[in-house]
């Protein structure tokens, strides 16, 4: 590895030895507030790395890139690792974290999204998939007292293992079909004159079922309220948004250009993008808890997300990318309002919690709406010009169907979003009174808030920016 | 058809139309903030929403009879997708403007005695106002589409928080209905940009160059049916109507104001700015279905409106019975019946609007609006019934009253389109006549019940009362300023080339 790849991996770098420190220092010094606020500083050096160094070389070492692409994601998933442990800092105080434990952890996981997003080769995805499942194994349960943390962590535990079966053996087909690690080139061993093309199709099939563990497509779904509902508030955020975008910013990078065993792929994903919508919808039609509704929801937009890669093109992968921002900002968003109104006894969770709570807590209850009206796509917000985007490539590459599927999953979303703002604002008996919030978790949530008027307002900037890095 | 100099006239340099979209806006959300200053997020709004009248009010006098585009912005917004900020104002929406900075403003008056969360109230009135206004004025159809979505999540706060008995039922229904369709629209939107893209390899939203796409026969009749299926959900026409007696009835008095007074005319004001002109064939070729269902929904609402105990759903269900003449005199596609419809919806705004305005008032007085219950106001509080039987009669279209003037418009112009829709159209106002006397009978005859005596009308209801039956009467005696602004754009859009003059004139 050559100094130019070190200073190419300089942010990563960061993040994995800043992650080290902050454990180390923990072990010494352990003080859980300063930890955290360590921690963010650190993710937050890091994402300034990525955005303001530009490399010379594009690939390190062949596995990743380094390019605007990868740069993108890392500056992404650091803001997300720094937000998240904003508003962890009253969260872990109150449950007696480990400070050092838990910020490293995070950062540790950002930095294995961060590689997976970039990765080029299956080896880079499977280190950087690896990396972050295994934090996030640790970081569910990372609440001991709460038994339901636990059984979250043991699910995610079994899941994620067989997931990672499935991965490695996919990936060792693939290999023996193309000989090679290189996603680009073990693609065309899917091609419709490969020599070997069945094991590159049953490879890729496995591949595809970890994906499908990972992001929680239907019928892969079956964890992710459970997981949710037991996971603490800050790690539900971070397995919602960066765990789900990372995988998706490697496919954009694996199928973006998909022309090669196309004609196999295509009626699958197709397939795999309607029952997620459709099952996903009227999974979380039925839930009276706030974190299961948002588990649910995230399974149906990774459905929506699968038909902008579908799509592809600029127009299909552009849409992708602004919908996983715009998606990321959003949740993270949610959860922290979760995190900030939690209490040493727990979190509020059921839609009782919340009845008339809007009064108590104008602006967060306000934020949250704000939040849910995004993730049902209604303007002026982020979520709506997501949709848009996908909805435009859905079109313009002639899937009608999808679209309309997917328009029909939005409607039906909307009575499930707004059971929540109903709840929060249009009920007559009010729910106790939560917690007032700290200062850090209002600057958290109030910038997921920003990011997401602004981007539903004035998106043109992010739109021009990823159409360059794509 | 000098129309090119208005424009560059009309294009100044201070944004005058954004203005009109950004001083609610910005009102409501200064209310939001002052969550705690009940009385200042009073004169706020009022200051406000009186603002945006005067500015409407000068632009209407400045600007009475001339044709073709009076005012125009164009900026560049999503250039990713080739959205541009582009406002219009031509002499139908014009009109739309000062319907809705009028009824605003009364909005504001008849919530001024509310107690429960006013601030917040009055910020969803704003935001309201802010997408009405940005729904009159938008020429990009993304921009449409926003106003058009932003506009109804105010109202679904405004009936769910403020409303009356199953308000929430009738919030989700209310939201849903619209959402359905306009998602459809949405898609519709998508698909017609990127035909559009196809054939001249340029993305954009622009209504004037949409126009200019060529579509299939088939094509057209789906894109169409997209857009058609938004906008007659909202304006609403029989059978797509079930949502509006439910959230008319149990939104508060200033919510049923803007849905009747407002919201229905952004549904008209959608065909005629974006369906028909967009997809000329398919809507010609759609007329006589749409007067079909016109002329059901003008008697099918008038006589469900007949058989109503709740004076509010009595209402409700004549604003379906009145639109349907609206759409009728659309169907008529002729000069006549066109200028009749676009009047009658101004119209329709003032008298329901007054209606429901009145009705809030006696249900604040006697607690109840039951029909049953309610007898011999006259005896009670006879200015505030005679402002009652006034409205009621300007609604039943008595002559030299504004609904007359519209109704005698559409009729004549119906008539000559078809003579069986002028025949049927002039059945369904002898329709309105006899469940408005019902509702007059029922409140204002008979004995006064034992009830201690009421107030009559307090200083700020003559405020509300008064401007809107000098309007009544204005428009009854005197409508040509009314009809002057709609005379040109009619005639252009009838000739399929509203958005000529925009196309020549657009850098």
């Amino acid at each position: 590895m050559s100094a130019a790849d070190l200073a190419a991996l300089a942010p990563i770098l960061i993040l994995a030895l800043g992650s080290a420190a902050v454990l180390l220092t923990g072990a010494w010094w352990p003080r859980c507030a300063p930890l955290l606020w360590g921690g963010a500083a650190i993710a937050l050096a890091a994402a300034f790395t990525a955005a303001l160094y530009s490399p010379p070389t594009l690939e390190i070492a062949g596995f990743f890139r380094s390019d605007g692409y990868g740069r993108f994601f890392t500056v992404l998933w650091s803001a997300v690792a720094a937000l998240t442990l904003m508003t962890s800092l009253r969260y872990a105080e109150e449950r007696h974290f480990e400070g050092g434990e838990y910020a490293a952890l995070i950062l540790f996981g950002a930095a294995g999204m961060a590689l997976l997003s970039a990765s080029v080769s299956f080896v880079g995805l499977f280190l950087g998939l690896e990396a972050f499942t295994l934090v996030l194994y640790i970081l569910i349960a990372f609440h001991r007292e709460d038994p339901l943390g636990a059984e979250a962590g043991l699910k995610y535990l079994v899941m994620g293992a067989v997931a990672t079966g499935f991965l490695a053996f996919g990936i060792a087909l693939l290999y023996t079909a193309s000989g090679t690690f290189r996603i680009a080139e073990a693609m065309t061993a899917l091609g419709a004159g490969a020599e070997m093309r069945p094991v590159a199709m049953a490879g890729m099939a496995m591949f595809l079922t970890a994906v499908g563990f990972k992001v929680s497509l239907v019928p892969f779904h079956l964890w992710t309220p459970d997981v949710y509902q037991g996971a603490p508030a800050p790690v539900a955020g971070l397995l919602s948004t960066g765990s789900k975008g990372a995988v998706f910013a490697a496919l954009v990078t694996m199928w973006g250009g998909l022309e090669v065993g196309r004609d196999l792929l295509e009626p699958l994903l197709w397939a795999l993008s309607a029952i997620t919508m459709l099952v996903g919808t009227f999974c979380a039609l039925r839930q009276e808890n706030l974190k299961r509704l948002l588990a649910y929801s995230s399974v149906v937009h990774m459905g929506y997300v699968l038909i902008g890669l579908l799509a592809g093109g600029a127009d299909g992968n552009g849409a992708v990318v602004f919908y996983l921002v715009a998606y990321t900002v959003v949740n993270l968003g949610a959860f922290g309002i979760i995190a900030s109104f939690s209490r040493e006894g727990g979190e509020p969770q059921n839609f009782e919690d919340f009845r008339g709570l809007g009064y108590r807590h104008p602006l967060r209850c306000g934020t949250m709406a704000v939040f849910l009206f995004s993730l049902a796509g209604v303007p002026p917000t982020a979520g709506f010009i997501g949709k848009f985007g996908i909805f435009y490539a859905a079109v313009g590459s002639g899937y009608i169907l999808l679209a309309l599927l997917g328009v029909l999953a939005s409607l039906v979303s909307l009575y499930y979003y707004l059971r929540v703002i109903i709840v929060m604002f249009m009920s007559d008996i009010a729910a106790f009174p939560l917690h007032r919030g700290t200062f850090s978790e209002k600057a958290a949530v109030g910038l997921c808030l920003l990011a997401t008027l602004w981007l539903g307002v004035l998106p043109g900037a992010l739109l021009d920016l990823i159409t360059r890095i794509l | 058809m000098n129309l090119l100099p208005d424009i560059t006239q009309g294009a100044s340099s201070f944004p005058l139309l954004t203005l009109l979209v950004a001083i609610p806006a910005v009102g409501g959300l200064v209310c939001f903030f002052l969550r705690r200053h009940a009385a200042a997020c009073r004169w706020l709004s009022l200051i406000s929403t009186l603002v945006v009248l005067a500015l409407s009010v000068v632009y209407f006098v400045t600007f009475s009879g001339q044709g073709g585009w009076l005012l125009y912005e164009d900026y560049p917004w999503i250039e990713r997708f080739g959205i541009r900020y582009t406002l219009g104002l031509d002499g139908i929406s014009l009109l739309m403007i000062l319907l809705t900075a009028l009824t605003q403003v009364l909005a504001i008056l008849v919530s001024w005695r509310r107690t429960f969360e006013l601030p917040l109230f009055f910020a969803t009135i704003l935001f309201m106002e802010a997408g009405i206004l940005g729904v009159f004025l938008a020429l990009d159809l993304f921009l449409f589409y926003l106003f058009w979505e932003v506009m109804v999540i105010p109202m679904f706060f405004l009936i769910g928080v403020y409303g009356h008995g199953r308000r929430v039922y009738a919030a989700v229904k209310f939201f849903l209905y619209t959402m359905g369709g306009s998602l459809l629209m949405l898609l519709g939107i998508i698909a017609l940009v990127i035909i559009h893209a196809g054939q001249t390899g340029e993305i954009t939203f622009s209504l004037p160059a949409l126009q200019g796409t060529v579509l299939s026969p088939e094509t057209e009749w789906w894109l169409y049916g997209a857009f058609l299926i938004a906008f007659i959900i909202k304006v609403p026409l029989v059978p797509f109507h079930t949502w509006l007696p439910d959230a008319h009835t149990e939104a508060p008095t200033a919510g049923s104001l803007d849905l009747a007074g407002l919201l229905l005319k952004t549904g008209m004001y959608g065909l005629i700015r974006i369906a028909f002109p967009l997809f000329p064939v398919a809507a010609q070729a759609s007329l006589p279905f749409l007067a079909v269902l016109a002329i059901v929904g003008i008697f099918y609402a008038a006589w469900i409106a007949f058989a109503q105990l709740d004076a509010k759903r009595l209402i409700a269900y004549s604003s379906v019975s009145h639109v349907g003449l609206m759409v009728l005199g659309l169907c008529a596609w002729n000069q006549t019946a066109v200028e009749g419809s676009i009047l009658q919806m101004f119209n329709h705004g003032i008298t329901t609007g007054a209606l429901f305005i009145m009705v809030g008032m006696i249900q604040h007085r006697a607690h109840t609006r039951d029909l049953d219950s309610l007898s011999g106001l006259w005896a009670k509080a006879p200015i505030l019934s005679a402002f009652f039987l006034f409205f009621a009669l300007s609604s039943l279209g008595l002559p030299g009253l504004n609904n007359f003037v519209g109704e005698i418009l559409i009729l004549i112009g119906a008539f000559q389109a078809n003579p069986w829709w002028g025949i049927l159209g002039m059945a369904g106002v002898v329709f309105a006549a006899a469940y408005t006397l019902r509702l007059v009978k029922e409140t204002l005859w008979g004995p006064p019940d034992e009830t201690p005596e009421w107030q009559d009308l307090t200083p700020r209801e003559y405020i509300v009362l008064v401007p809107l039956a000098a309007l009544v009467l204005w428009v009854g005696v005197y409508p040509a300023p009314f009809l002057e602004p709609i005379r040109e754009p009619v005639r252009l859009m009838l000739e399929g080339g509203i958005f000529t003059a925009l196309n020549g004139g657009t850098p």
